[in-house]
């Protein structure tokens, strides 16, 4: 194959920027998985780099890295086969979260992705392996992938996992790409676990977010921000009373979740859980404002340009506690800051695993730890 | 010089088998297949795991890892001449660690005995397989385990955090780690589950699970296995996801019962085991809403344990189903295989069919909450052709599975058992990625050969070009 080739097949597929992409760009929305295929394998012959685009929310994980081309999932948004009694559903990549949730909300389902998704898709928050507040009670998005459609670096269309709750049918995929950041290709569909949700929910305000972890049984996040700490709980009214009157706090009908931290400089610091609360006092005391779940070890912040210094002693820190800090919104300007710190052990596998999806190493090269 | 010698000069005398009868201990697993061994090395610690790879790579012999041996698809079983790595030995608990939640164990620790560890501490190990009295830790790793309680927990993947693990190049490396979401590829993830064929898992961080504050456990007697399975699908329909939902029919009943006499009602066609765990103020809320479900789906009889006694009792039937059938006929087949939960009725239905047209002995007992379905065949192999009968039945029972829109395996492993079915469930091309995925971690298919992946699995083997998805052309 070549360039011409793959000039021909950017022009079939060419769609304007996004907002949030430059303005010259080469933008295509492949309209079916196949075409997303052909264009990577023409554009893995070519050596040309690839970039892959959701809805924009998570572009600033990673390093920094160039594009030829980007490729948008503006055109994959169906809902392939939704199995309500089964509580499973195969939706493309470029289907927005909010779009799906509205859709589950009639069944009384959720597939438990970040409750405030803004204008993220499925494949979005999928590729950055991020997970919603409900994790505490369900899990984290990965463990929620069961089937996942990857198409290759240099175009292979390739299904792994299935479309049952169960299932130890090969090697797992699925898991491998969440979080992947589009190194190893596009992930053009996935089968998501769903959960019923339970009728009635209530926020719990408390004084003692670390205490009241502790106290409450399965709830489904217990958030502490700078100004108020809240238990989230779900469940049948009694269970509701019960867990107020255990917590000692007062109940709001449903769930007041808070936005993710915005400022110049966002990113997340991940603890072993018991070490949130430390975490909270370091950054209480940096300054920073953050949204820290409790039971989790994960603290979302953000900081102006100013108190940005804190971060490389917080991820110190962190990674002293067997965590990390990683940067996910930065000044466009500031691609000095390592948006990762300390690299895994596993470099040497890790390269080996992306050079086996995307041999021409042409899918987002370079945005991951280690530079890979 | 020789493999042995090698072995010898690191571990000891002692913890190295070289005599055939010794060899013939580790040749099998529970299933039926057997395999060729060179050696058997039991390590005492990640040093000496290292020293046995080296030592099988410089002889060139491939490497195969185990547990206790309670396998039923053949992971662990060689397929050339192999140096077999015992882990058995290596069963300490490290380090529990309560404020996290997470214990460091070694992968021989019996599944069991680390919840017996934990349980006085508010905690236990949420997996657990049939097997748990005997079936390691480092084994669950392998073939990604589960069992009746991953209905609501999730299976083995859902509880490893990090493993430490021996690389093919005798390197050691940390995989995951104990805050959420370490950076870089999960290659966690994939180490669980892939049968000892991308490295030997020597050290692993467990999620521990919180003892839950209220149990009730119900058993519901049906006249019609439909009745089971409605409850169970109108259950889950209704939002409540329950600890555990386990299905016997009646021929599991009753072998059961004459085995282990726990007070079965086996004049019922099917018995369904339910359990919902869960703060105090919900328990008895869900556990009524499931017996309402149950009575509109026919259910003739409804008992439900109060105490951790009568609990036990319930659930002594279910867990000695294998042992009750060990006393009914020498050998018996289990399947593994998972379909939509709303399928559940129409596979049994076509399960009975066959069975009644291959003339075999079927009994049922299954994680019904998962559609993880466990048909067993119990038979006498030394009857002329029953063995074959069987065998012939199994791949028609698998096949109503992928039919339907199941799996393979939900927690068993694809091994031996399943290894050529993989391509009536993947394309060439997914092979293909899945062999490569392997080839990064163990690039001279020195780990496990032979296990998951059918023969010819890579296009590259044949010269062929990678397959490329096809196009029309512009």
């Amino acid at each position: 194959m070549t360039d011409r080739h793959l000039d021909q097949l950017i022009d079939r597929d060419r769609v304007d920027p996004s907002p949030g992409m430059r303005e010259s760009a080469t933008v295509v929305a492949p309209a079916t998985i196949e075409s997303a295929g052909a264009t990577l394998a023409a554009a893995s012959a070519a050596g040309a780099t690839v970039r892959f685009w959701g809805g924009g929310t998570h572009q600033g994980y990673g390093h920094v890295t160039k594009a030829d081309v980007v490729m948008s999932t503006e055109r994959l948004t169906k809902v392939v086969d939704w199995q309500a009694d089964d509580l499973t559903i195969v939706v493309e990549a470029g289907l927005p979260v909010a779009e799906l949730e509205v859709l589950l909300e009639d069944r009384n389902q959720s597939a438990v992705l970040p409750e405030l998704p803004g204008s993220a898709t499925v494949g979005g928050v999928v590729a950055a392996g991020v997970s919603g507040y409900r994790r505490l009670r369900y899990g984290p998005t990965r463990d929620r992938i069961l089937e996942s459609v990857l198409v290759t670096g240099d175009g292979r269309v390739t299904t792994a996992g299935g479309r049952v709750v169960k299932n130890v049918t090969g090697y797992d995929i699925p898991r491998l790409v969440t979080g992947s950041l589009g190194s190893l290709g596009l992930i053009a569909q996935v089968c998501l676990k769903l959960w019923p949700m339970p009728k009635r929910a209530a926020t719990i305000v408390v004084e003692d977010a670390a205490a009241a972890t502790r106290v409450a049984y399965r709830p489904l996040a217990v958030l502490e921000l700078p100004d108020r700490s809240a238990v989230f709980v779900a469940g049948s009214e009694d269970e509701i009373a019960a867990q107020t009157r255990d917590l000692g706090g007062t109940e709001q009908e449903g769930l007041a979740w808070p936005e993710l931290p915005s400022g110049e400089w966002t990113g997340t610091m991940r603890v072993p859980p018991a070490s949130t609360l430390e975490a909270v006092g370091r950054v209480r005391a940096a300054g920073l404002t953050f949204v820290a779940a409790h039971g989790v070890g994960e603290i979302h912040l953000a900081a102006g340009s100013s108190s940005a210094a804190s971060f490389g002693e917080l991820r110190s820190w962190a990674e002293a506690q067997g965590g990390s800090f990683v940067v996910t919104g930065r000044p466009a300007d500031d691609g000095l800051f390592d948006p990762w710190g300390s690299p895994p052990p596993s470099l040497t596998l890790q390269r080996r695993v992306k050079a086996a999806f995307d041999p021409a190493g042409i899918a987002n090269p370079g945005i991951l730890p280690g530079g890979i | 010089m020789s493999l042995v010698d090698d072995l010898v000069a690191a571990l000891g005398a002692d913890r190295v088998k070289a005599h055939p009868l010794e060899l013939r201990v580790y040749d099998k697993d529970a299933g039926v297949a057997r395999g060729p061994v060179a050696a058997v090395a039991l390590p005492e610690s990640t040093a000496e795991v290292v020293a046995c790879v080296k030592a099988a790579r410089t002889w060139g012999v491939p490497i195969v890892a185990r547990g206790a041996g309670t396998g039923l698809a053949g992971g662990a079983v060689p397929t050339e001449p192999a140096l077999i790595v015992a882990l058995t030995r290596m069963n300490t608990i490290h380090e529990v660690d309560l404020e996290n939640r997470t214990a460091w164990v070694g992968p021989g620790v019996i599944n069991l005995d680390l919840s017996a560890h934990t349980t006085p501490m508010g905690f236990h190990y949420a997996p657990d397989p049939s097997s748990q009295s005997v079936c390691t830790i480092g084994g669950n790793v392998g073939t990604n385990a589960g069992g009746p309680h991953c209905l609501a927990e999730g299976t083995t993947v859902a509880h490893i955090l990090a493993v430490e693990m021996v690389t093919v190049d005798g390197e050691i490396v940390e995989l995951g780690g104990p805050a959420p979401d370490p950076i870089g590829l999960d290659l966690r993830a994939v180490v669980v589950g892939s049968e000892g064929t991308m490295g030997l898992v020597t050290r692993v961080l467990v999620k521990l699970t919180p003892n839950a504050p209220d149990v009730r456990t119900l058993l519901l007697a049906y006249p019609t296995i439909e009745g089971a399975a409605e409850t169970v699908s109108q259950t889950i329909a209704a939002g409540i996801i329950p600890a555990a939902l386990e299905i016997m029919d009646r021929p599991m009943v009753q072998a059961v019962e004459n085995f282990v006499h726990a007070g079965y009602p086996t004049e019922s066609a099917a018995v369904l085991l339910a359990e919902v765990t869960g703060h105090p103020a919900a328990v008895t809320a869900e556990a009524g809403q499931i017996e309402r479900i149950a009575l509109q789906a026919g259910t003739t009889e409804v008992r439900s344990a109060v105490d951790a006694a009568e609990r036990d009792l319930l659930w002594l039937g279910r867990k000695s189903a294998f042992g009750a059938v060990a006393q009914s006929a020498p050998d018996y087949y289990l399947h593994d295989t998972v379909v939509p939960r709303t399928r559940l009725v129409e596979t049994m239905t076509r399960l009975y069919e066959i069975a009644d047209r291959f003339e075999i002995s079927m009994l049922n007992v299954f994680h019904a909450g998962d559609g993880n379905l466990h048909p067993l065949v119990a038979f006498d192999g030394r009857d002329e052709g029953a063995r074959e009968r069987v065998m012939e039945a199994a791949e028609e029972m698998v096949r109503v599975s992928l039919e339907v829109g199941g799996s393979l395996s939900g927690e068993h492993g694809i091994g031996l058992e399943k290894r050529d079915l993989m391509a009536d469930v993947f394309s060439p091309i997914d092979l293909d990625a899945q062999a490569r995925l392997r080839d990064a971690f163990d690039p001279d298919g020195a780990l496990n050969p032979g296990k998951i992946l059918p023969h010819g699995s890579r296009c590259y083997d044949f010269g062929m070009q990678p397959p490329l998805s096809q196009e029309p052309a512009l």
